[in-house]
């Protein structure tokens, strides 16, 4: 049998023989052996290192709390293409693929706190006086401050906190929860002083301030984040396909199905008569002129 | 919105009967068209109406909460990630053992060089996009040859219940197993491991940990009947040894499926980083293919439009001679699709339908 890899590319993450596979200089079989973890294993993935124990503990916790959620994007999107029973990793991909600029943006979060603690470093600012620039110039041009505020739990996220108090409970506080922190006092002053209602950290700006203190880049967190939803995503697909009805749109069941014709509201232009081909010239030209079209381009 | 008014109706049916559209009349259709309704389908008042409905896992405002654990409480009293896929999964808090035997085989999963994930994931990340596109793609190439979890469980589970229903031996079922499968990818038996010691090694921690089962016991019986059977050098491989820890552990062939497809995803992230750092992006039309790797017809001019006719041939056949004949001549046609003849199984005959929601 053949054994040629399917990609010719240099790599410094992992080398396969027939003897054995090689993951950043480690045997992935003598980590296993050796009793490391899965947690350790993905420091070593990402960071070409093996994590302190303390470490090893924040990532057990992140990834735990993080992995469910119920209906989400993810889940729903799991669910919504699982109704069309395809392959079950079809379901998967996509509900990691839901994760964008809204739905745990992980990478954003991450980008912005590297953004600006650079932006310290290089105008010798305090981290506190940082978090405020960076409050101010975000609400200033009316952009989202990532990590804030979750639509489902409104009054604050059941994760989030405690992934806060945990990291500082197990003594892994740096520079980025006291960064963190700091958006989070700055966040709500203002939001107080323009008169608006409280908005709580979310899971994602805990989750990932602690991904990035013990060293993950936000790439790497974000496929921390992202991927591990995707083991409950599956969980909630495979119940569907296993106990639900395919197509989600039975009139048989007693309750309303995901899809049933009733479900859908029409808002788009009324109906009207297809033109026929030898009128279509002019009542194209005619659409065309009036613009009345526009109004629906998107 | 619902239906448009009746009196509406009928004259948008009336205007579009009397001009005619295409063969939307004919009276070989099995409708009246000229008799339909507009607009969408008032609300059903006479069932519950539509809620997501989920036994895994359920929120609201200030607790997420997972076969009835709320996941936060679980991680404050020290349980992780690999717990909470027992919980979802299986509705159970795993042992020790069972924890630690789950991480084992999550760490073997998650690498493995430039194989089909990471190239996907790398193919993918070309083409400047999200990192999470990259982790999806990784996943959609796990399937019934490369970890063929899902195939190679339930085989499993259905020669073990063969061998329960019609009192066989472990070893005759597997014997059976080993005839029947043509040693197909999904046999979990084969030469990829001769010189590799991961998968003896995973097993012989699962039996060391106590949570070797009816499965591990199986797969060595296969391993046996397959060498037998062959005579050549062969041994459980990474999805023999990972399949039947993992339904040891008690995880269906569909959750192994989902749970080390995604795992490797992990590793597939490493490789988009990578692949961005390294690379460099891909423009539409950028990549070449050279023609000493084509060997489609030759370069033949294509002829003018008003030949059509003279040089086309019509795929439409008369007769079930004709259309064997022309079925087999498109197999020469490679891309045609005409040499790929596979089953498209829909997973829910199996399933019990959940009825939930009456008012």
């Amino acid at each position: 049998m053949s054994r040629e890899p399917t990609l010719d590319r240099k790599t410094a993450i992992s080398y396969k023989t027939e003897e054995k596979t090689v993951m950043r200089g480690y045997n992935l079989s003598d980590l296993a052996e050796e009793g490391y973890s899965f947690y350790d294993a993905l420091f070593v993935l990402f960071q070409s290192r093996i994590p302190t124990k303390k470490e090893e503990k924040m990532l057990k916790y992140e990834m735990g709390v993080f992995l469910e959620h119920s209906m989400s994007p993810s889940a729903v999107g799991a669910i919504g293409v699982s109704a069309g029973r395809p392959n079950l990793p079809v379901c998967i991909a996509a509900a990691v693929s839901t994760f964008g600029g809204v739905h745990g943006p992980g990478a954003a979060h991450g980008y912005m706190l590297n953004k600006y603690l650079k932006r310290a470093a290089e105008e010798g600012k305090t981290v506190d006086e940082m978090a405020k620039i960076l409050v101010d110039e975000y609400m200033d041009a009316g952009k989202p401050v990532m990590g804030m505020g979750q639509p489902q739990h409104i009054d604050s996220d059941p994760r989030a906190e405690p992934i806060h108090l945990k990291q500082e409970e197990i003594e892994l506080e740096g520079v980025y929860l006291e960064f963190q922190r700091a958006v989070e006092k700055y966040f709500h002053a203002r939001r107080k002083k323009d008169g608006r209602s409280y908005v709580g950290v979310n899971v994602v700006g805990s989750g990932n301030t602690a991904l990035m203190e013990i060293g993950f880049a936000p790439n790497a967190g974000w496929c921390l984040g992202s991927v591990v939803r995707g083991f409950s995503c599956a969980a909630h697909a495979l119940y569907n396909m296993k106990k639900g009805r395919a197509w989600g749109a039975s009139r048989n069941e007693p309750m309303v199905q995901m899809i049933d014709l009733s479900m859908i509201k029409y808002i788009g232009p009324e109906d009207r008569i297809v033109p026929s081909q030898d009128e279509r010239q002019e009542y194209a030209k005619k659409q065309k002129e009036e613009g009345e079209y526009k109004k629906w381009v998107i | 919105m619902g239906y448009l008014e009746k009196d509406k109706t009928d004259a948008l049916n009336q205007l579009k009967k009397e001009r005619g559209i295409g063969n939307l009349a004919s009276d070989k259709n099995p409708f009246d068209y000229h008799d339909r309704e507009y607009g969408t389908m008032p609300q059903d008042t006479n069932r519950a109406p539509f809620q997501w409905v989920s036994e895994v896992a359920y929120k609201n405002t200030h607790r997420i909460v997972a076969r009835g654990y709320d996941t936060t409480e679980l991680m404050e009293e020290g349980y992780g990630m690999i717990d909470v896929l027992f919980v979802d999964y299986q509705a159970r808090i795993p042992s020790l053992e069972e924890e630690q035997m789950a991480s084992y085989v999550m760490i073997i999963m998650l690498e493995d060089g430039l194989s089909a994930p990471a190239a996907i994931s790398r193919i993918v990340a070309k083409s400047k996009t999200f990192l999470t596109q990259a982790c999806g793609a990784s996943i959609m190439s796990f399937g019934h040859a490369f970890g063929a979890y899902s195939t190679f469980g339930n085989r499993m589970d259905s020669y073990l219940k063969k061998m329960e229903q019609e009192n066989l031996s472990l070893e005759e079922v597997a014997k059976q197993l080993v005839a029947e499968s043509e040693y197909d990818e999904a046999l979990g038996i084969s030469d990829l491991m001769l010189q590799d010691p991961t998968a003896d090694k995973m097993i012989a921690r699962a039996e060391k940990l106590g949570v070797a089962g009816i499965n591990i016991k199986f797969i060595k019986a296969i391993e046996k009947a397959a060498q037998e059977k062959s005579g050549e050098s062969l041994k459980i491989d990474l999805l023999g040894a990972t399949g039947a820890v993992m339904q040891d552990l008690g995880f269906t062939p569909e959750a192994t499926w989902a749970i080390l497809s995604i795992t490797r995803s992990f590793g597939a992230g490493a490789h988009y980083i990578e692949e961005v750092e390294r690379g460099k992006f891909s423009r539409l039309g950028e990549d070449l293919s050279p023609k000493e790797n084509y060997d489609g017809p030759e370069d033949r001019p294509v002829p003018p439009i008003g030949d059509r006719e003279k040089f086309a041939k019509a795929a439409v056949c008369k007769t079930p001679q004709e259309w064997a004949e022309r079925f087999e001549s498109m197999k020469q046609v490679r891309g045609s699709g005409f040499s790929i003849n596979e089953e498209v199984k829909d997973p829910s005959k199996s399933s019990g339908i959940n009825k939930v929601g009456k008012l």
